[in-house]
């Protein structure tokens, strides 16, 4: 079943990140998708992540689609004007990518690249708007083009949104984002608390896909701790702190925040540190699979 | 007010090979900030002559970026003609219009960050990005395009932490937004689809 009819079969949905080479060695990313295969509803594929420099998310889908594994090609607005996204889009859906996360992206200065010029030609709710042009069979500008795209598209959002953050995330529903993938949910209470927001602004056909990050040490989870949109509470902190195995402790977090989430929100999304060694047995552990 | 900061010595030797500098300092923006009144000209003449290099003379025109005349600026500085090149404590705009009718080798000492402001005393940095488009009203009179690390024009990114932006330690423009528009009840503004930017509006002065 493509994603698209998953997203709406009602069935608790399962996505994963996967990064592209720094390079053009390939062999971990495809280690990466066949863990994956038969597993993940779809395999997100970052676009530059953190602002470092990698092969692109087109390419990197295209190759792993060709592994009979269906993917989420992320766009951010911070490498591409609107020519350079629209041509990609087009060349995306013209290879058989359908589905699209759209992000702002993190700026230059984050990554290996801190030099570069930051493009922001466009926002993320802008981007949004031109994938609805282009499903619609039209470009930016409103010039007609040789077949329509039909882009599955989606877009990300914080779990704790302060009222100008609900305002965005409003405005991305109204342009047509049709699944919202989060950052990663280490506190239930607060996710349950963000769901509740949303829950009165989205329809039932806008899904909500919580991230999990599986820890893998304590240093990850106080790392994480300073990352934008993150909140790893103390107590997960110590529990990882007390652990005389900390991968092991991390996964059955990760399993537990899963179970504990679950009746809440439409599925999660894997965002591992490393590689998807673990991913398999963490959904079992959480009975997804 | 145009923001600008004094370069490095080194850098400003590494750009100038001639020996014989003339330095001109500007009167308006630069002389409020402390990079290019009397004092930092007097203070780089010195730095300069400790490294060998030769100041002919130097002076502080009212205004670096709208001279009268480049004759009226030789007149009242002959020291310039025995000079080899100019070094200009100005902002961009003022160094520009100096090279273009000095017609002589000329280094800015100078570089030009934004267009700002200054009321108490306060000098207020980053404040309009000159898009040619402006739309500033919708956003309370916080220029997100100027004042959000990425431009963004329908809210934040989401990556502020403690409300600090991820570039920098600036606080979030959109929190900045969101309260002006509160304090104006205007907060409905926040709703509206702002549309890409038509940068034909801004470049090179083409008449749109």
């Amino acid at each position: 079943m493509s994603f698209v009819s998953t997203l709406h079969s009602g069935k608790f949905i399962i996505t994963a990140e996967i990064s592209p080479p720094k390079g053009i060695g390939t062999s971990r990313m495809d280690r990466d998708a066949d863990l994956l295969k038969g597993i993940a509803d779809a395999v997100n594929v970052t676009d530059n992540q953190r602002a470092v420099m990698r092969m692109s998310p087109l390419a990197a889908c295209d190759l792993i689609q060709k592994k009979g594994i269906e993917t989420i090609m992320h766009m951010t607005c911070r490498d591409r004007n609107r020519l350079a996204l629209q041509s990609d889009l087009l060349g995306a859906n013209a290879l058989g990518i359908r589905n699209v996360l759209v992000m702002s992206g993190d700026h230059p200065v984050k990554g290996d690249h801190a030099g570069a010029k930051p493009v922001y030609d466009v926002d993320s709710v802008q981007l949004l708007g031109i994938l609805r042009k282009l499903n619609e069979g039209f470009d930016l500008a409103g010039n007609e083009l040789d077949g329509r795209t039909d882009f599955c598209v989606g877009a990300v959002t914080n779990t704790e949104l302060n009222e100008v953050g609900v305002i965005k995330f409003k405005k991305k529903i109204q342009m047509g984002a049709t699944f919202f993938q989060t950052q990663a949910v280490f506190d239930v209470n607060s996710f349950s608390g963000f769901m509740e927001k949303v829950n009165g602004i989205r329809s039932e056909n806008v899904k909500i896909i919580a991230g999990i990050i599986p820890l893998k040490s304590l240093r990850s989870a106080q790392f994480l701790n300073k990352v934008a949109g993150i909140k790893v509470p103390e107590d997960i902190v110590r529990e990882m702190k007390d652990s005389k195995n900390p991968e092991a402790q991390g996964m059955e977090i990760a399993a537990r925040i899963i179970k504990e989430i679950r009746p809440m929100c439409d599925g999660i999304h894997i965002m591992p540190v490393g590689n998807h060694g673990n991913t398999k047995t963490i959904l079992k552990m959480a009975e997804l699979i | 007010m145009i923001i600008s900061r004094l370069k490095e010595l080194d850098e400003i030797l590494q750009l100038l090979s001639e020996k014989n500098l003339f330095i001109i300092g500007c009167g308006k923006c630069a002389k409020k900030q402390h990079t290019g009144g009397e004092p930092e000209v007097i203070d780089l003449k010195e730095k300069l002559k400790a490294t060998g290099k030769n100041i002919t003379g130097w002076t502080v025109l009212n205004s670096a970026c709208s001279i009268n005349s480049w004759e009226d600026v030789l007149n009242q500085n002959p020291a310039i003609k025995k000079s080899d090149a100019l070094l200009i404590m100005s902002c961009g705009g003022g160094v520009s219009v100096i090279s273009r009718y000095a017609r002589m080798n000329v280094y800015p000492a100078l570089d030009t960050e934004s267009l700002g402001g200054v009321c108490c005393n306060e000098i207020v940095t980053q404040l309009c990005e000159m898009c040619g488009d402006c739309t500033i009203s919708q956003y309370g009179g916080i220029c997100p395009v100027t004042q959000c690390s990425k431009s963004l024009l329908n809210g934040p990114c989401g990556g502020a932490v403690e409300e600090k932006c991820e570039v920098d330690e600036r606080v979030c423009a959109w929190d900045k937004i969101f309260e002006r528009l509160k304090e104006l009840g205007k907060l409905e503004y926040l709703e509206m689809i702002h549309e890409p930017k038509n940068h034909t509006k801004k470049f090179r002065g083409k008449k749109v």
